[in-house]
């Protein structure tokens, strides 16, 4: 049992001890608390260092792109201008950042290369590099070429946040490069308005003889004649020879005749929207010279024709080049060009090429396939009359037709290959 | 001037026929060739005339033939060349190297006939002078080198006793001389006999 003042002593004992345990604990506590802001305040310095270590970094990169002769920009995902160094102030004829900065790029990109230009950044946002050229109209309506080299830019956790591009002027390499392709151009054209002068030339030689013989013969009866001197028996010869003369100018020309008929087509089964591809790639050129975009809808599979691949190019080139011209002369506002490969019947593949030109008159449009009808200034009206006997000969029409809204349409149809396709196939193709 | 011969050289039979049958109508005589050989091997330098002579022709050219003429260094006939359309630079360096004239094709037929017609005068008043040439070259030849000698003293305007001081004879034998070289070159006074002298240092 225990006494009261037992109770008292274990009171205070437990009292103190409790006491102490509450001190021990306080002090490690305390202890902790000093050791976790002694390492918090290493921390801090750590951080700090880390910090301006990344400034310092910072500002060398900046330093080092401020004074980058090209342009470097970010970009976000919608185009927008983030940062962008001096020279690509100077690049887009900014006078202040904030002209740009903030700003969409497409402000600065010519209208027919919008779309590449945002295919391009989808790509790169998409975690690709890529290189692209595209046309600009900066600030000041200065059109030159430029170069981007883009590359994804990624945050800490690999997400990308933004497009690193490096841009640079490429107008005068651009300008050197289309000069060559002129050049080439005009060497091809020089080349075969020689080779038809010669062969002029050689006919021209070849037929002066009669008419020449001709004409002696001629001449030297009239003057017999009018001087009396000469009875009508003596006449029978020289104009014997006349004839002979005037026979053998026809056979020149028969063999003139022969010498065209042997460049006929050349028929082979061919692509028909490969050609189309192929005309594209070499109008390209023109087509973004004149601002005008070039959109292909072709029928699914390879519509196969028979045909003679060169002439039916030509015909697409002529049809592209003349939609090409007629939009540029007459400043549409809008610049497009459809060309469309699609079934027509049973056994005709049609190609149609539409533009948003002016259209054709509809006084003149039943002239526009006769030879020497043109509207063009510098015009010869050659194009679409040969465009006509090249279709005629391949056994398909051609048409032109202007649409109430403005824009003309041509359309040629062409012999297609029938080919055996499985039922499935059979239903698919062409209507898609 | 009916003497006169146009020769015609044209690979082209019928072309040639039916100049023949033209130019004849103005009375002249007509000699065809069918190629420039031909020509060289049958040609009659001494005959009077003119030359039409086609440009292009297989073989021998037209040029080339001009150029073996004038190689002759002995006169020859004038020569028209006939071109044909385009040939005008071949024309224009036939005449620069001596063609008479050219006629391009087609031509006209009394353009042709007048060409000719100029040709064949030239060709008469080139043989006018080649033969007073000749004569000049026969008279100079008959004297003797004395009488030379006193002939080139006495038109330099030496007096008989110059020229016989300059040639160590008397002036008698000078007086001789002279009358000789007056009597050959059948001239009447000095004035002749320089004028003859001075026609001989052009020729």
């Amino acid at each position: 049992m225990m006494t009261g003042s037992d109770a008292l002593l274990l009171g205070l004992v437990v009292l103190g001890g409790a006491v102490v345990v509450l001190l021990i604990a306080l002090a490690v506590l305390l202890l902790r608390l000093r050791e976790a802001g002694a390492r918090l305040r290493d921390k801090e310095g750590e951080q700090q260092g880390v910090l301006d270590q990344l400034l310092e970094n910072e500002n060398r990169l900046r330093a080092i792109i401020e004074s980058e002769p090209e342009c470097v920009k970010l970009q976000a995902a919608d185009g927008t201008v983030l940062e962008i160094n001096p020279a690509g102030l100077r690049l887009v004829d900014a006078e202040r950042p904030e002209d740009i900065i903030g700003k969409p790029i497409y402000s600065v990109v010519a209208n027919e290369y919008q779309e590449i230009y945002r295919d391009n950044m989808r790509r790169v946002f998409a975690g690709e590099a890529v290189v692209y050229e595209f046309k600009s109209v900066t600030l000041k309506g200065r059109t030159c070429w430029m170069e981007t080299h883009a590359v994804p830019l990624r945050d800490a956790r690999g997400a990308i946040h933004a497009l690193l591009g490096i841009t640079r002027d490429i107008t005068e390499h651009k300008w050197a490069e289309e000069q060559g392709r002129r050049h080439q151009t005009e060497l091809a054209r020089v080349a075969r308005l020689s080779t038809m002068g010669e062969m002029a030339t050689g006919l021209a030689h070849e037929l002066n003889q009669p008419l020449a013989a001709i004409a002696n013969y001629a001449r030297g009866c009239i003057r017999r004649l009018r001087a009396g001197d000469i009875d009508g028996a003596a006449l029978i010869e020289p104009l014997e020879e006349v004839c002979e003369q005037a026979e053998r100018a026809g056979e020149i020309l028969r063999h003139v005749r022969d010498f065209v008929r042997k460049s006929e087509p050349r028929m082979t089964a061919v692509d028909l929207n490969q050609v189309v591809r192929g005309v594209v790639k070499f109008t390209e050129l023109e087509a973004r010279q004149h601002e005008t975009v070039v959109t292909l809808q072709l029928a699914p599979g390879q519509p196969r024709v028979w045909a003679d691949s060169i002439m039916v190019e030509q015909v697409i080139c002529n049809l592209v080049r003349n939609a090409v011209e007629a939009m540029a002369e007459t400043h549409s506002l809008r610049r497009e060009i459809v060309i469309r490969t699609l079934p027509h019947g049973e056994d005709m593949v049609e190609v149609e090429v539409v533009d948003t030109g002016p259209g054709i008159d509809g006084a003149v449009i039943d002239q526009v396939f006769d030879q020497f009808f043109t509207t063009k200034q510098e015009g010869v009206g050659m194009g679409l009359s040969i465009s006509r006997s090249i279709v005629e000969s391949h056994g398909g029409r051609i048409r032109a037709e202007s649409r109430a809204g403005g824009g003309a349409t041509f359309r040629f149809t062409l012999q297609r290959i029938p080919t055996l396709l499985r039922r499935d196939e059979r239903r698919h193709s062409f209507h898609s | 001037m009916s003497d006169a011969t146009v020769f015609i050289v044209d690979d082209d039979q019928a072309v040639a026929r039916s100049l023949r049958w033209l130019i004849e109508t103005v009375r002249l005589q007509v000699e065809t060739f069918a190629s420039a050989q031909d020509f060289l091997d049958g040609y009659d330098p001494s005959k009077p005339g003119c030359l039409v002579l086609d440009v292009r022709m297989p073989g021998m050219s037209g040029l080339e033939l001009q150029e073996r003429l004038a190689a002759r260094r002995s006169y020859h006939v004038p020569i028209i060349f006939i071109t044909g359309h385009g040939d005008v630079q071949m024309a224009v360096r036939a005449v620069q190297a001596g063609a008479f004239d050219f006629v391009e094709k087609p031509f006209n037929d009394q353009d042709l006939l007048d060409r000719i017609q100029r040709a064949i005068a030239h060709d008469a008043g080139q043989r006018g002078r080649e033969e007073q040439r000749s004569q000049l070259r026969a008279l100079f030849a008959a004297l003797t080198p004395r009488e030379r000698e006193v002939l080139d003293l006495v038109v330099e305007g030496l007096s008989n006793k110059a020229v016989a001081n300059a040639l160590g004879l008397s002036a008698k034998t000078v007086e001789v001389h002279r009358a000789k070289v007056m009597e050959k070159m059948h001239a009447r006074s000095i004035s002749d006999l320089v004028k003859l002298a001075m026609q001989n240092q052009a020729a």
